[in-house]
């Protein structure tokens, strides 16, 4: 196993011990994936409702920022929750960095929580949304059943979007965790 | 199991290396205050060679601890120079230090600091958790420290199913597992009742003479500076008396 890996291995079971506290940002990303592969997947429908209102693209496009925003709400909240967990675990990276353990394996492992709250929630929330939207066209909600290349392409953007927002977000708290002196983070 | 005579079969005080393990060099230390400045430590100097148990001593705040931490490099001098098995450390990055630390340096706590979500011998090998070596190799020397500390039947336990004295020696094996040469134990027994305390300290001189590793350690426990090669007693941030442990101890300097 790489050094990288191994440090994920063990970021996996710092995270799990705290799933708990992780739920509410991780329903909050999915909710956002859920509207979005909703959104994305009946927007011929979408369109054509918005139709009757004025312009149909700009409609489509509101009903994606709104989905997008909710998404990057959820990201937010992971970011969030990361600070506020290294925050707690400020004597455990001083441990580590006390027995000379990379700061960079330190950050990879740190970084787990927050990319796997929001993979997680995303993929559940997405997948929700795949199987809600065809429901939505078949109880005759949407004038269309989706297309499975635009489910799956959905699903695939709002996980690649959440992951990325949330580990943007959650790099510079971890970042400034690790980059602490270790007496900092053993006093805490 | 564990092979704990030195590879030249010599007495662990002579086995590493010629020189000293610890050199503190006219070390100062000093912290602002808002607008004061606190003299932490002030002109420190003093040595240890291989294989000694030396103690420091002295009430709090008298610089033991801001001592301690330099030693490990949590924190850097003001001024002077430590230099760790020969290596001066004020030219080292953070990420040296490190390193340094890994290789040379292992560390024990007043509050033992294991990972509550480890079991005991996962702590063992904490240290080398991250590395790419051979894991069955490093789960042998983690299960043969902990049978040396007593805890070969608490292999699998989580630090919160362990006594104060057990999650101790299970640090004590965490600090040995990366062959360092110098132990640095802060308080190690304040956290604990006086016998076992003294069964934690016996271990940790009797297993640190047959590993041949050097140990400081700061504490306020007579009994431990009793069991100390050296006695460096410390006051106002300067060393003011080193005592061989075998004179008489004038314990008058000591406010509980």
């Amino acid at each position: 196993m790489t050094a990288v890996s191994l440090a994920l291995a063990y970021g996996v079971r710092a995270a799990a011990r705290r799933r708990r506290l992780l739920v509410l940002p991780a329903v909050t990303v999915g909710t956002g994936a859920f509207l979005l592969v909703l959104v994305l997947a009946l927007m011929p429908a979408v369109r054509r409702q918005g139709a009757t209102f004025g312009d149909a693209a700009a409609v489509g496009r509101a009903a994606v920022v709104v989905a997008l925003v909710v998404l990057l709400v959820g990201a937010l909240e992971v970011a969030i929750a990361a600070t506020r967990s290294v925050s707690q675990r400020a004597r455990e990276i001083g441990v580590l960095c006390s027995f000379g353990v990379p700061p960079r394996s330190v950050l990879a492992a740190l970084m787990v929580e927050p990319v796997a709250t929001a993979g997680i929630g995303a993929l559940v929330g997405a997948v929700l949304g795949a199987v809600a939207a065809p429901l939505a066209g078949a109880a005759g909600l949407a004038d269309a059943g989706p297309s499975p290349v635009s489910l799956a392409g959905g699903v695939a953007l709002a996980v690649v979007v959440s992951v990325v927002a949330a580990t943007v977000a959650s790099a510079a708290p971890c970042a400034r965790a690790v980059a602490r002196p270790p007496l900092a983070s053993l006093a805490h | 199991m564990l092979d704990v005579t030195p590879a030249n079969g010599s007495t662990p005080a002579t086995i590493a290396t010629t020189g000293a393990v610890v050199s503190v060099d006219g070390v100062w230390k000093l912290f602002a205050m808002g607008d004061d400045v606190v003299r932490a430590l002030i002109d420190v100097s003093f040595t240890v060679e291989p294989g000694e148990f030396v103690c420091l001593m002295g009430p709090s705040g008298s610089g033991k601890s801001t001592l301690l931490h330099l030693l490990g490099g949590l924190d850097r001098p003001t001024r002077g120079e430590v230099s760790i098995a020969g290596e001066p450390t004020s030219g080292l990055t953070e990420s040296q230090f490190s390193a340094l630390r890994h290789s040379t340096i292992g560390f024990i706590f007043q509050s033992y600091n294991l990972m509550p979500f480890l079991t005991a011998v996962e702590n063992v090998e904490l240290p080398l958790m991250f590395e790419p070596v051979d894991r069955a190799s490093v789960r042998r020397r983690a299960v043969d420290l902990l049978e040396l500390v007593g805890l070969g039947h608490r292999l699998d336990h989580r630090p919160s199913r362990l006594s104060g004295g057990e999650q101790q020696r299970t640090a004590i094996a965490r600090a040995l597992i990366g062959s360092p040469r110098v132990i640095l134990a802060d308080e190690p027994t304040a956290n604990l009742d006086h016998r076992t305390g003294d069964a934690v300290v016996e271990l940790l001189v009797d297993l640190c003479h047959r590993l041949g590793v050097t140990v400081v350690a700061s504490t306020h426990d007579q009994r431990v500076a009793d069991r100390a090669s050296r006695v460096l007693r410390m006051a106002d941030g300067r060393i003011v008396a080193t005592e061989p442990a075998e004179s008489p101890s004038t314990p008058t300097e000591e406010t509980p």
